[in-house]
């Protein structure tokens, strides 16, 4: 087999985009798993919500800010749709408080499949919320991800990549690492994550676990609605198109461990350049090596790469 | 009442109970009883039923044999849907040994129906294999085998690992179906076989309308066999012994059950039920999707069918089925909304029926608590309201609060 090395660098580079993609929905999966201990079924729409209210965002801004020219417009276009998705993701952020404080907290004290029941019927709710705000039409955001192209990135080293995915892999490493930082450094982060490790004793010392379970789902909330606008600009924004991430995240987050978050980034990572080069190889492989790798991963590993959340983040 | 006299009340009551029971397990000859005043009856051996039961389940009975002169009478009522609910159902009612006994919450019951569906379509179409019962036969037999592979390849792990392993594999299964030319790709394969395009029933060819009728009969049948057949297991010591490893896996090895071996043989007899219910499917439907069989959204739609009917009981997982299946359909009739339709079912569902329609029904839920009381003080209804009012308001005060201290911290 020929491997062309511009071939692989490209697929490579889309794998990482996509990982990180994955990784903005999986991070916020997996923090409310390993805190809440609810497994999110509506996380996949808080996805597409994030992605629909980010194409109105966007619409709004491209209305403002025509085609830009020059050096300088590119860099103000670029500001400003970076921008604009985290204004359209902290539209999430409300609602995550509103789900979690009305729906779910009636529900840490009983049995877990009416978690279960209950996100997947809030699943239903959403998807139809999209559909009757936005319409059944797929809806896209193409004139962001054109204008965000015209920066010429990669073709400073030969290689025809749009600037738009290079845009987001900047992106995800920096959430990637603020994230790593918030949970490591920063007094809020070693709240939740004492939480996440003994809910009684962080009561005892004075924290608010209502507060912190609130303040975890909206955050998730966050990240699922910032990944929607980020993944916008280069495909489209559709009704269904929350299950296929979700269902990958599981698969994310199982291979790093349930909770983990440094097992989530590295899942991400894994699903997400293997799932490139399968279209890239062997196009069939694409949906089932996922599934194919994790089944693998937990015969070996039952508890996934790193284990559960805890004393590391 | 002073507690001497309750606590005898209760030995008493435990007494009656306990003579009941011996006499119910005492012969498999039907007889009746009389005790306390109530007259008990005994159907066969361990079955014994107030005549009021006996009735009810014998309407339930007469109801879903007659469904299909039912359905002819009214056009709001389509036997397709009902029939395909009572198979949602019929895989539920698998699902629910694992639910309801061993505590296992499995997310991908979609991986045997879909098996089974989908070995009846390959032996339809490119085996030419015109039998019904040969069908079935095979269709119950593979999906049996893959909740064996499955079932050994995941229950090293109990919770949400477990839950998510088996999503993954039904996926897996999805992504293979969706993949191979072989099995039509997403389009899905047919089960028309033979130069009638119908499956034979002992040789005899149909036309479409006897066709559909006569697959819902045989559906019927093995309905009935399937419930009857897991009252039996649910009510044997293998039974008893699944739920002692759901309320403590580690006691449970230490009394001596081998929980691994029993744990698999829960598993593949629900992959039984998926497996037929899948097969059955097929013929009802004579055509099979990956999209309709396999996704994981189905595997979802069966573990909440049996949340929905009641998980704690035993025809609970059927009625779900049917309930969610007709309220999917009927709400594509008359709104475009009908997904979030099935979400407000779900989430009043979770607060108000936690025990499932069936389990509601029974004694001692709070359904029957409440309805009592409405019957005795029609006016609580306005104490519920406003209950309802202060518990709302109380938890959007909360919110706002939480967000005011999350915004500008706590001063």
């Amino acid at each position: 087999m020929v491997v062309d090395v511009a071939n692989f660098a490209t697929h490579t580079l889309n794998g990482l985009q996509y990982g990180f993609i994955l990784f903005l929905i999986a991070s916020g999966l997996t923090i409310i798993l390993g805190i809440l201990d609810v497994l999110n079924l509506a996380h996949g729409e808080l996805y597409a919500v994030g992605a629909y209210v980010a194409s109105s965002v966007f619409g709004y801004v491209t209305g403002i800010l025509a085609s830009p020219e020059g050096v300088a417009g590119l860099a103000v276009f670029l500001v400003v749709a970076l921008i604009a998705a985290v204004v359209a993701a902290a539209v999430l952020i409300p609602l995550g408080i509103a789900l979690e404080s009305l729906f779910l907290r009636p529900l840490y004290e009983r049995n877990e499949v009416y978690q279960l029941v209950l996100t997947f019927g809030l699943l239903l709710v959403l998807k139809d919320v999209n559909k009757f705000i936005w319409g059944v039409r797929s809806v896209r955001a193409s004139e962001i991800y054109s204008g965000i192209n015209a920066i010429p990135a990669a073709e400073f080293v030969g290689l025809n990549f749009p600037t738009f995915k290079i845009v987001i892999i900047v992106v995800g490493a920096t959430v990637v690492l603020g994230l790593f930082y918030f949970f490591n450094r920063t007094k809020t982060g070693r709240i939740i994550r004492a939480t996440a490790i003994d809910r009684e004793m962080a009561t005892a010392i004075g924290v608010s676990t209502d507060r912190t379970f609130t303040l975890v789902f909206a955050m998730g909330a966050f990240f699922a609605g910032f990944a929607g606008a980020m993944a916008l600009p280069q495909s489209q924004a559709t009704l269904e198109m929350g299950a296929n991430p979700l269902v990958l995240s599981f698969v994310v987050i199982v291979i790093g461990g349930l909770g983990s978050l440094r097992g989530a980034f590295v899942g991400a990572m894994i699903v997400g350049l293997l799932s490139r080069w399968a279209v890239w190889q062997y196009p069939p492989a694409e949906i089932a090596a996922p599934f194919a790798i994790m089944a693998l991963i937990l015969l070996v590993k039952p508890n996934g790469l790193f284990g559960t959340w805890g004393e590391t983040a | 009442m002073s507690e001497d006299e309750a606590t005898e009340e209760t030995e008493a009551t435990d007494a009656t109970r306990r003579s009941l029971e011996d006499w119910g397990r005492a012969s498999y000859v039907p007889a009746t009883r009389t005790q306390d005043g109530d007259r008990y009856l005994r159907v066969t051996r361990g079955m014994v039923l107030t005549p009021l039961r006996l009735v009810g389940w014998l309407a339930l009975f007469v109801l879903f044999v007659a469904i299909p002169d039912i359905a002819s009478l009214s056009p709001g009522i389509q036997q397709r849907v009902l029939h395909q609910g009572v198979l949602f159902g019929l895989a539920a009612v698998g699902l629910n040994v694992l639910l309801r006994h061993t505590k296992l919450v499995s997310f991908g019951h979609a991986a045997f129906f879909g098996t089974g569906a989908y070995t009846a379509a390959v032996l339809a179409t490119h085996f030419d294999v015109t039998s019904m019962v040969l069908l079935l036969a095979a269709a119950t037999l593979l999906g049996t085998l893959m909740a064996g592979v499955i079932g050994f390849l995941s229950l090293r792990h109990t919770g949400l690992y477990f839950s998510l392993l088996t999503l993954a594999f039904g996926q897996l299964l999805y992504a293979i179906a969706n993949g191979q030319s072989v099995l039509g790709g997403s389009d899905g394969l047919s089960v028309r076989p033979g130069e009638a395009n119908r499956a034979t029933l002992f040789g005899a060819e149909f036309g479409a309308d006897v066709y559909s009728v006569v697959v819902y009969y045989l559906t019927v049948l093995v309905v009935v066999v399937a419930l009857f057949v897991m009252w039996r297991i649910v009510n044997s010591p293998f039974g008893k012994a699944l739920d002692a490893i759901g309320q403590d896996r580690t006691r449970a090895q230490f009394i001596g059950i081998p929980v691994r071996k029993y744990v698999l043989a829960a598993f593949v007899l629900s992959g039984v039920y998926g497996g037929v219910a899948g097969g059955m499917y097929g013929l009802v439907q004579q055509h099979v999707r990956p999209e309709s069989t396999l996704y994981f959204l189905r595997s979802g739609e069966i573990l909440f069918m049996a949340i929905l009917g009641g998980f704690g009981t035993l025809v609970g997982p059927l009625v779900g089925g049917v309930v969610l299946v007709f309220l999917q359909d009927v709400g594509r009739d008359f709104t475009s909304y009908f997904d979030a339709l099935t979400g407000v079912v779900l989430i009043l569902l979770v607060f108000g029926f936690p025990r499932g329609i069936v389990g509601s029904l029974q004694s001692g839920s709070g359904l029957r608590q409440r309805a009592s009381a409405f019957v005795d003080d029609p006016t609580v209804v306005g104490d519920w309201v406003e209950n309802a009012v202060v518990a709302t308001t109380a938890a959007l005060a909360r919110a706002k609060q939480n967000l005011w201290i999350l915004v500008f911290g706590v001063r």
